[in-house]
């Protein structure tokens, strides 16, 4: 199971490259939707840092998008912060708040863990529910976007925002590889894969899974803080466990344990929601034959799909 | 009184809660496997009924023929996927399950649509009855007989019975049960079985009180997934005690914290894992 850090990730150059033609070359809607994909390629990403990484399944990773939501817009719609103070703070919040839950959590192993995640993630949902600070399950409208005039460009406009957003994600994606190629990511690797061994070692398992479950969910805030910036608008659903599901069918789809395969499987899913929504009503029951077939056929996702036809092409190559 | 009234809703709550957390507990017991679609088997079980009541004209003829029939579809279920992932990790298996709750979710809509039906309740338990001067319908002390009556046959089967014992013997310790000649897989079968019988008793049971609706599975399936994880994994008394700690906690929550009253359950389920990480009853020691 364990994937050797690769020294270049062919599939993430491809998935900037394909970024940038779709930024080039789309429209205004097209634009709106890679700026959603960069959005929850943060997300998946953050998520695969716990699930593919320290191998602790997490199903409830949404409550931590919706605080950074929260806590930006409010930052910036009750104290009228600029969001170059607010994201930063959101942030924060998010971190604060994912310490405080991961304290309970990682003292728990396995499906108590699962359960417990799910748990703090419906708690976190019937919190704003319930909030008339929030405006309850109004939620909150009219946030706005980061300021960019200093460089004399509008963030109004789809395409700087979405540029925006794209760079975000490249910057949390070599973020997350430098962690996972830092010690303490190869502690999280052996962690996932022997805890025992590595407790009776010596080693702070509660404290590394702590700082794990920490650091994922400030970025899953980061990624919230963002999307409440792309839409304007939010919600209490952003907390509920369907957009944990969600995130979790990204990062299985694209192949756990792998970073581009995470912001790969946040693309297909976001790409084949906007198609099959337009196609049939019940594009939830494709995506879960999807799901299924992947987790039956195809442990490693999507990015492990690709890597072996990589491979096997070079094989080819060499014969040739 | 208006405690009494709330205490049987929440004695209601827990004995439905009881009839879908018993399969639950018992099958990740025997298999340290959580099957997440069993809300979806609920679903299909209130549906079914739905169905079948439209049908015969009838709520018994519902009430006897969708858990069988909600049975049946655990059966083939078991017989076409989950048997294959057996070897797989347990992660996979719960990944499985949770792609389930979206197929099942959508193949509810294509086959009924989108909008809540109803079941009448049968007309021995149509009217009310007065408990200490308070109204309260029969259909619901009928729910709470119907939780008594199954967890005392569960009881005398598991305890009483030499299936019974398999099945206790395979949930102490799989290897040596299996050592010992039990065909512990069969036994897994016929509990995983029973376990989503139990799931369609529950939903059309549920069917008269709470509208079938799609979506209605995830809504309870949390709440077993609590009562299995606060009562502890793989044992009857667990599922038991869990059922009442959760119904009636979820019950008074709303009632007395109506602004939390969606986290009084989640907090109940925190506080109890932070004092005991297994569970209040653990059947056998969970790794």
């Amino acid at each position: 199971m364990t994937r050797a850090p690769e020294a270049r990730d062919p599939l993430a150059m491809v998935l900037a490259a394909a970024a940038a033609i779709a930024w080039l070359f789309t429209g205004d809607f097209g634009k709106e939707v890679l700026s959603e994909v960069a959005v929850f390629a943060i997300f998946a990403m953050s998520l695969n840092l716990l699930v593919g990484c320290a191998g602790l399944v997490s199903l409830g990773h949404a409550a931590f998008f919706a605080i950074g939501a929260y806590a930006a817009a409010a930052f910036g719609v009750f104290v009228n912060l600029p969001l170059w103070t607010a994201m930063p703070l959101a942030v924060a919040v998010t971190a604060v708040a994912a310490a405080v839950a991961g304290f309970f959590a990682v003292r728990l192993s396995g499906v108590f863990f699962i359960m417990m995640t799910l748990a703090i993630g419906q708690m976190v949902y019937a919190f704003f529910l319930n909030s008339r600070a929030f405006n309850a399950d109004d939620g909150m409208a009219g946030i706005g976007r980061v300021d960019f005039s200093f460089l004399g460009l509008d963030s109004g406009e789809p395409a700087v925002f979405c540029a925006f957003a794209v760079v975000a994600a490249v910057a949390v994606f070599f973020l997350l590889r430098m962690v996972a190629r830092s010690p303490f990511g190869h502690t999280l690797a052996a962690l996932r894969q022997n805890e025992p061994r590595l407790r009776s070692l010596g080693c702070p398992v509660l404290r590394c899974k702590l700082a794990a479950f920490t650091l994922a969910g400030a970025l899953a805030g980061f990624a919230g803080a963002l999307a409440a910036q792309h839409s304007g608008f939010i919600s209490p659903d952003l907390a509920f466990w369907t957009v944990s599901g969600e995130v979790l069918v990204m990062v299985i789809i694209g192949g756990m344990g792998s970073l581009s395969g995470a912001a790969l499987g946040a693309a297909l899913v976001i790409l084949l929601r906007h198609h099959l929504a337009g196609l049939t009503e019940y594009w939830v029951f494709y995506m879960g034959v999807l799901f299924v077939l992947m987790v039956l056929f195809a442990e490693d996702g999507v990015a492990g799909r690709f890597s072996w036809l990589l491979r096997k092409l070079h094989r080819r190559g060499k014969n040739v | 009184m208006i405690f009494l009234i709330q205490l049987l809703n929440g004695l209601q709550l827990a004995a439905l809660l009881f009839l879908l957390s018993v399969g639950l507990s018992v099958v990740f017991g025997l298999m340290r496997f959580i099957n997440l679609a069993h809300g979806t088997l609920f679903m299909f079980g209130a549906y079914l009924g739905v169905t079948c009541a439209a049908a015969f004209d009838s709520f018994w003829a519902a009430f006897f023929l969708a858990p069988l029939l909600v049975a049946a579809g655990g059966a083939a279920l078991y017989g076409i996927l989950l048997r294959h992932i057996r070897r797989k990790s347990p992660m996979q298996q719960v990944l499985v399950t949770f792609g389930l709750i979206f197929i099942g979710f959508d193949v509810v809509r294509m086959v009924w649509g989108r909008f809540p039906y109803s079941i009448a309740e049968p007309a021995v338990f149509a009217g009310s009855v007065q408990i200490f001067g308070q109204v309260y319908p029969a259909y619901r002390l009928f729910l709470i007989a119907l939780g008594i009556a199954v967890m005392a046959a569960l009881y005398f089967g598991l305890e009483k019975t030499r299936v019974g014992a398999m099945v206790r013997a395979g949930v102490d310790n799989r290897r040596m049960a299996a050592a010992l000649g039990i065909n512990v897989e069969r036994v897994f079968f016929f509990v995983f079985c029973l376990g989503c019988g139990l799931a369609g008793l529950a939903g059309v049971a549920a069917a008269p009180v709470f509208p079938v609706f799609p979506g209605m599975d995830m809504s309870i399936l949390i709440l077993a997934l609590i009562v299995v994880v606060v009562g502890g994994p793989g044992s009857l008394k667990g599922a038991v005690f869990g059922s009442l700690l959760v119904g009636v906690a979820d019950t008074f929550g709303q009632v007395v914290f109506p602004e939390f009253a969606a986290a009084t359950i989640y907090a109940l389920m925190a506080a109890v894992l932070m004092v005991r990480p297994a569970g209040l009853f653990p059947a056998a020691t969970v790794h």
